[in-house]
């Protein structure tokens, strides 16, 4: 976990190839996924599409729970891929980590605050659009002044927050655990073969606690990103 | 890593912002392209079908319990009908039965009837024949006893004899 990271410029813009590259690879990740399980889609599916089609369900409840109805099924694609990228963003840095002249290629893409504030930032992004859409630029606007006017300012900091929890929340659960493992890998080359053979089931304890973690996050991010957006969407 | 949050400063952050935002841009329209979109579409199918195929059964179901109330009215129909035919056809056989039995007894009764005409005509004609026979003998007798004297026994056995003569002419 060094601050150490590999930066390409492009046209005057930055590109920090760690997160790119590790960010590419979880897309490709999830699209080798999705494109090898739904190859015979059929009438009676058969397994890799039953495992398909339960996972999209599983998204789509997700959807559901938050936007009830036929106006939430605009958003079951998006919840069904930010749900997967998420997860499998989560879960690359915990088996693989690749380091190059000490400076890392990949790694969880979602350990970096910039990661997960961009994807955060589809998500504030979607629900502005859907509002506006929705309601018509006035009414989206009026929104901030209701119940009263003087709510304004709290409302204005509501979206901040949301915005902020919403992606620091994945990083820092993610960034803790990768820095804790490599706080026990390092600990286990401290003291040669002894404490690598007595480390290993804490490292293995802890991995299995992150793919956990990793999994509940995902799940946490599509639901809250659902929520926010519900929140443009419904008007009490 | 607080080079990180300050927004602007040597950092990658637009960068990779742009970066995620096009790669997640390229990733829902891939996903949506050969995953989510064939399988949606089959899901909606799928879901379709199963109502289609309630639906159909329910009205299959509808027209199977009308067929089978026509077919147990169509039963009933036909085994009243069974029953008048057979009822029909006794009674055409009693009807019958009885005239042919009519019939025979007339012509019984006529057979009857021209036996005893013909007896009649019989016994008429053999009492005539009879009496010709009786005249004839009472004729020849009387010549006969015209002709020589006869004792009393003599006279009853020759009458018996000629009786006995007549008996056997009937007879024959």
């Amino acid at each position: 976990m060094n601050e150490n990271y590999p930066i390409v410029e492009l046209l005057g813009i930055r590109f920090n190839v760690a997160n790119c590259l590790s960010g590419l690879l979880a897309a490709v990740l999830v699209f080798i996924l999705v494109f090898a399980l739904s190859r015979k889609v059929e009438m009676k599916p058969g397994k890799a599409q039953n495992f398909l089609e339960w996972m999209m369900d599983f998204t789509n409840g997700i959807v559901k729970s938050a936007i009830p109805g036929n106006e939430g099924r605009t958003f079951y694609l998006y919840a069904f891929v930010m749900f997967l990228f998420i997860f499998v963003s989560n879960q690359i840095g915990l088996f693989l980590q690749i380091t190059v002249h000490g400076q890392p290629i990949i790694k969880s893409p979602t350990a970096s605050p910039l990661v997960t504030m961009a994807l955060a930032l589809i998500t504030l992004l979607l629900s502005h659009y859907y509002g506006v859409k929705k309601y018509g630029i006035g009414d989206y606007l009026g929104s901030y002044i209701k119940p009263v006017g003087f709510l304004l300012p709290i409302n204005l900091i509501e979206e901040f927050t949301n915005f902020m929890t919403l992606s620091l929340r994945l990083y820092g659960n993610i960034f803790a655990g990768e820095i804790l493992l490599a706080l026990i890998g390092s600990m286990a080359h401290s003291f040669g073969i002894a404490t690598f053979i007595g480390v290993m089931p804490i490292e293995m304890i802890w991995q299995g606690f992150s793919v956990f973690i990793g999994s509940i996050q995902a799940y946490v991010f599509t639901t809250l990103s659902m929520v926010y957006i519900s929140h443009k969407l419904e008007r009490e | 890593m607080a080079e990180y949050l300050v927004l602007g400063a040597e950092t990658s952050t637009l960068g990779d912002f742009l970066f995620y935002l096009i790669s997640f841009i390229v990733l829902v329209v891939l996903v949506k392209h050969f995953a989510w979109g064939p399988v949606m579409k089959m899901m909606d199918a799928r879901s379709a079908k199963i109502t289609d195929d309630l639906e159909y059964a329910d009205s299959e179901r509808e027209k199977a319990e009308k067929m089978v109330e026509e077919r147990e009215m169509a039963l009933k129909n036909s085994r009243s009908e069974a029953v008048e035919i057979v009822s029909t056809a006794k009674e055409n056989g009693e009807n019958q039965r009885k005239a042919i039995v009519d019939a025979a007894h007339l012509d019984a009764e006529a057979v009857r009837q021209k036996a005893q005409e013909d007896a009649k005509q019989a016994k008429i004609d053999a009492m005539n024949d009879v009496r010709e026979d009786v005249t004839d003998i009472s004729v020849s007798i009387a010549s006969k006893l015209i002709q020589k004297e006869l004792s009393a026994n003599d006279q009853k056995s020759l009458v018996d004899s000629y009786i006995k003569e007549l008996s056997a002419d009937e007879t024959k």
